[in-house]
């Protein structure tokens, strides 16, 4: 008997008592699971700390769930809906397309637009064989022809492609004319690489068109035993404006559409504008065809669409500005932003359920490794009751789905110093490609992976769970050992996420009187970041327990808040880089990047933004001068001595990880009080390169007096105000010592203050000149 | 010497022919007291003679590092080969079992050592 194998997640993440959840559940060797609900409490096994920690809740789903092997269907295509099967064209025919290959020998043949049964042999379809070169196939079952071009396809560079094949003669021709300029492809005209093929042959076969086959842009129909119809033959790369005639276009009709011009409707039967249809608000999944029958096409697996295309003249950026510049969609075979399992359980949560961080723990077998399951969910209470709210920055925490740099990024432990500490769960995750990648990623194709959603099994979503490269907690089992604080030092607390904050905006935060981030809210929305700064503009009182916040912008469809958008580019550090012309993110039309280089950086917000981040090795802060000012001595009221998280379950220092430093020139409020520095960091620890504008020798920790995390405070409107810790390693300080250390009393002292309405303490202060002691 | 008619890449062949003579100077870093300085601190500062070390292990193809596999978290642990493919586990490199992270980094530390002393 093999061990068992348990993966699942659930439709939402953000839910309130009594809601419907439903659960998805894969299982490999094993028919039934033993369910139950727990609260999450502290999710770090480190050793300095108290363990892991859930308490068990009653609820009707516990007990046993029936479950199953599921199969997920990977990667981005196109499907075009035609009941009246406009496009099984029994005779005559031409297909043709831009396309911008950039994988085009993957080691499978891929399909470009088909109407094709790969298991019946049924149908036809325009394609890149597998050794890289334009195909045109036709099948009738028993006989299939294949029409092949001489000359491979370049990766990542544009042409024009067509076949014409006459339904009467079987004389096929294959046409491939290469359509660079100056900006669009990777290569330029200078390159002595021939892009030209023509192929001509007669077939004998004919194509039989199936009625259950659908037609496809960037994949075809398959089916296997285990796993019934799917779709393989999947595409790497870009399509634009592909269409369809009934009638074999001779090669100066073909020319003309290669040359841009405009489409002879004669025989034409579908042609997908795939330029057509963008907003100021970005695009949808919905492919126009602007021929006679509008069969529009639908994306499956969000298709990255506000790229490029064949005719991008390099002038514009974006394709608000220039939409006819931006027909490329593109596909990619290993994208996933769904699983579609059927659902194993639906579960209505118990009406009583306090607000907090919940998972449905799922065991069989010995219920270990492999054999255990967490599916966790946030619950807020029905009616804000608390005056404190933990907001799970669960925006991050999609970006972070499932990455695996440790196995594929080269520059992963150059950055970390360290090799990756790798469990089962990591080999699990690396070894299979059907649990999808994440936004810090790459395609297989080369891409970066530009969305992430966690309606998927989502490995590193889960307490127990440490980051293979970092070798620590990190986001969510990390945001953990703050809830333990919470539960500790008995605050009565409730829990939001960015979803609720995405969905509602500022209203979602103004119940509370005091909002904790999380201790790496890194990934932000405009309406988050708008909510957050209105929040605390209007009274809110806002502690900034992390590092590297508020640092990428990224976008979330209103009705799909499970998948997230985000675009990489720019001097911050980043995993990818996007194309040029490709910053602006389909979701909503918003530019993506860093916060920073659109006029925001965190500084505004919380008065602190990104420095340095580094691993191995964190350090304490100490108390700067204006934590001994009147105004604000309260904050360390109760430490001894200067030196505050000398101790942490991340690398030993609550100083460390990520480090967000002041900078007046960055927006810092004037007023900001600097409570404590770091120091001493090691020269892992560079300089963020967004601050630099000409790199040199000595941009690191032991040089370079910026590498450091500020713990800063200030007063905001309507009494209001904001604590910022600037690292992420903070939060995995206050566990240690059972909780007993100078941080966990340096927090409570500001949320017991954050919490009493009115004045703040220190407030009454107002002559500057008599605040020092 | 690579050999210039099997690699198409012309930075990759430079990189080669550029590692070649970094090898040769980094094996004059290796002494005894670099090997005990790792085993005290593996992470943190270091001196330079073991930062140069480290900075070219880090940067190794991912086909040929190391990494830790976890046998029980905080208890063992164990040194394998990252095979550098998608899809394609890590392989066990021995049977020695470490117990802390920090011991297994230094295991890996000395392979990486011997392997720079026998290239």
């Amino acid at each position: 008997m093999t061990k068992p194998k348990l993966f699942g997640y659930s439709d939402k993440l953000s839910v309130k008592p009594g809601d419907l959840l439903q659960f998805y559940v894969n299982a490999e060797g094993a028919d039934r699971v033993e369910a139950r609900l727990v609260r999450l409490i502290h999710g770090d096994q480190h050793p300095s700390g108290p363990g892991f920690m859930e308490e068990e809740i009653d609820c009707e789903a516990n007990g046993t769930w029936r479950v199953e092997k599921q199969v997920t269907q990977l990667g981005s295509f196109l499907e075009v809906a035609d009941p009246a099967r406009h496009l099984a064209l029994e005779k005559s025919l031409t297909v043709f397309a831009f396309i911008c290959p950039t994988r085009p020998q993957a080691g499978w043949c891929q399909s470009l637009i088909s109407r094709w049964d790969n298991k019946e042999g049924c149908g036809f379809f325009l394609g890149i064989s597998e050794a890289g070169r334009l195909e045109f196939t036709v099948g009738q079952g028993a006989k299939i022809d294949r029409l092949e071009a001489g000359v491979p396809l370049q990766a990542n560079s544009w042409y024009f492609v067509a076949a014409s094949f006459d339904g009467s003669t079987g004389q096929a021709s294959l046409f491939q004319e290469g359509v660079l300029n100056r900006y669009n492809s990777l290569l330029s005209r200078v390159a002595l690489v021939e892009h030209h093929a023509r192929a001509a042959g007669r077939l004998q076969a004919r194509q039989k068109n199936l009625a259950g086959t659908p037609f496809l842009i960037g994949g075809a129909r398959d089916w296997q035993n285990d796993r019934g119809q799917f779709v393989s033959q999947l595409y790497c790369g870009k399509i634009d404006r592909p269409g369809l005639f009934d009638r074999a276009l001779s090669g100066e009709e073909l020319d003309q559409i290669r040359s841009g011009q405009k489409l002879s409707s004669h025989g034409m039967v579908a042609y997908w504008d795939t330029a057509a249809g963008y907003t100021e608000n970005g695009i949808g999944d919905i492919v126009t065809d602007a021929g006679p029958f509008q069969l529009h096409a639908e994306g499956r697996n969000r298709p990255v669409r506000g790229q490029t295309g064949w005719n991008w003249s390099g002038r514009n950026d974006c394709f608000r500005l220039a939409p006819q510049e931006y027909g490329g969609i593109e596909f990619h075979a290993d994208a996933l932003t769904d699983c579609n399992w059927k659902v194993t359980k639906a579960v209505k949560l118990p009406e009583t359920l306090r607000s907090g961080a919940y998972a449905f723990r799922l065991r069989a077998g010995e219920g270990t490794g492999l054999g255990e399951e967490y599916i966790p969910f946030f619950v807020r209470p029905k009616t804000p009751k608390s005056a404190i709210a933990f907001l799970f920055p669960t925006a991050s925490y999609i970006a972070y789905a499932n990455e695996r740099q440790s196995f594929e990024a080269p520059v992963t432990q150059p950055v970390t110093g360290m090799p990756a500490v790798l469990s089962e769960i990591d080999i699990e995750l690396a070894g299979r490609s059907d649990l999808g990648l994440s936004a810090c990623d790459h395609w297989a194709d080369g891409q970066g992976v530009c969305y992430s959603s966690y309606r998927r099994p989502i490995v590193n979503l889960r307490p127990k769970y440490r980051s293979s490269s970092a070798n620590l907690a990190w986001q969510f089992p990390a945001d953990l050992s703050v809830i333990a604080w919470l539960e500790h030092q008995n605050y009565e607390y409730e829990i939001l996420t960015d979803e609720d904050l995405e969905r509602e905006g500022v209203s979602a935060l103004e119940p509370y009187t005091c909002i904790i981030s999380g201790t790496h809210p890194e990934y932000y929305s405009e309406r988050m970041l708008d909510a957050t700064e209105d929040y605390i503009a209007s009274g809110g009182r806002y502690i900034y327990l992390g590092g590297n916040g508020f640092h990428w912008s990224v976008a979330f469809r209103t009705n799909e808040p499970w998948v997230m958008e985000c675009r990489k580019f720019g001097p911050a550090w980043k995993t990818w880089d996007a194309r040029p012309g490709e910053y602006y993110m389909a979701t909503n039309g918003q530019k993506g990047g860093a916060w920073r280089a659109q006029g925001r950086p965190a500084q505004k917000v919380v008065g602190v933004g990104f420095i340095s981040e580094g691993y191995g090795k964190s350090q304490f802060y100490r108390r700067m001068p204006d934590s001994y000012h009147r105004t604000v001595s309260w904050l360390t009221k109760g430490i001894d001595g200067e030196i505050i998280g000398d101790f942490g379950l991340a690398y030993g220092g609550a100083a460390g990880v990520g480090l967000d430093r002041c900078d007046p020139a960055l927006g810092t409020p004037p007023h900001t009080k600097l409570i404590a520095s770091s120091g001493g960091h090691t020269d892992s620890y560079l300089v963020n390169p967004e601050v630099i504008h000409y790199a040199f020798e000595g941009l690191s920790g032991s040089y370079d007096y910026r590498v450091r995390a500020d713990m800063a405070y200030f007063t905001a409107p309507h009494h209001g105000a904001v604590f910022s810790a600037g690292s992420v390693a903070f939060g995995q300080a206050l566990p240690v010592n059972n909780f007993d250390n100078n941080v966990s009393r340096l927090l409570a002292n500001v949320v017991d203050a954050f919490v009493r309405p009115g004045a703040l303490p220190g407030s009454w202060w107002i002559s500057e000149e008599k605040q020092w002691r | 010497m690579p050999n210039a008619t099997k690699i198409q890449d012309r930075d990759e062949l430079f990189k080669q022919m550029f590692e070649a003579k970094q090898r040769d100077f980094l094996r004059t870093l290796v002494t005894t007291e670099v090997a005990e300085e790792h085993r005290i601190a593996p992470c943190g500062q270091h001196s330079e003679p073991l930062d140069r070390l480290l900075l070219y292990f880090n940067r190794r193809p991912l086909s040929e590092r190391y990494a830790i596999m976890t046998i029980e978290p905080f208890k063992a642990y164990r040194v394998v080969a990252l095979s550098g493919q998608r899809g394609v586990p890590p392989k066990d490199v021995d049977n020695e079992i470490y117990p802390s992270h920090i011991e297994a980094q230094h295991a890996i530390f000395l392979r990486n050592v011997q392997e720079l002393l026998e290239s």
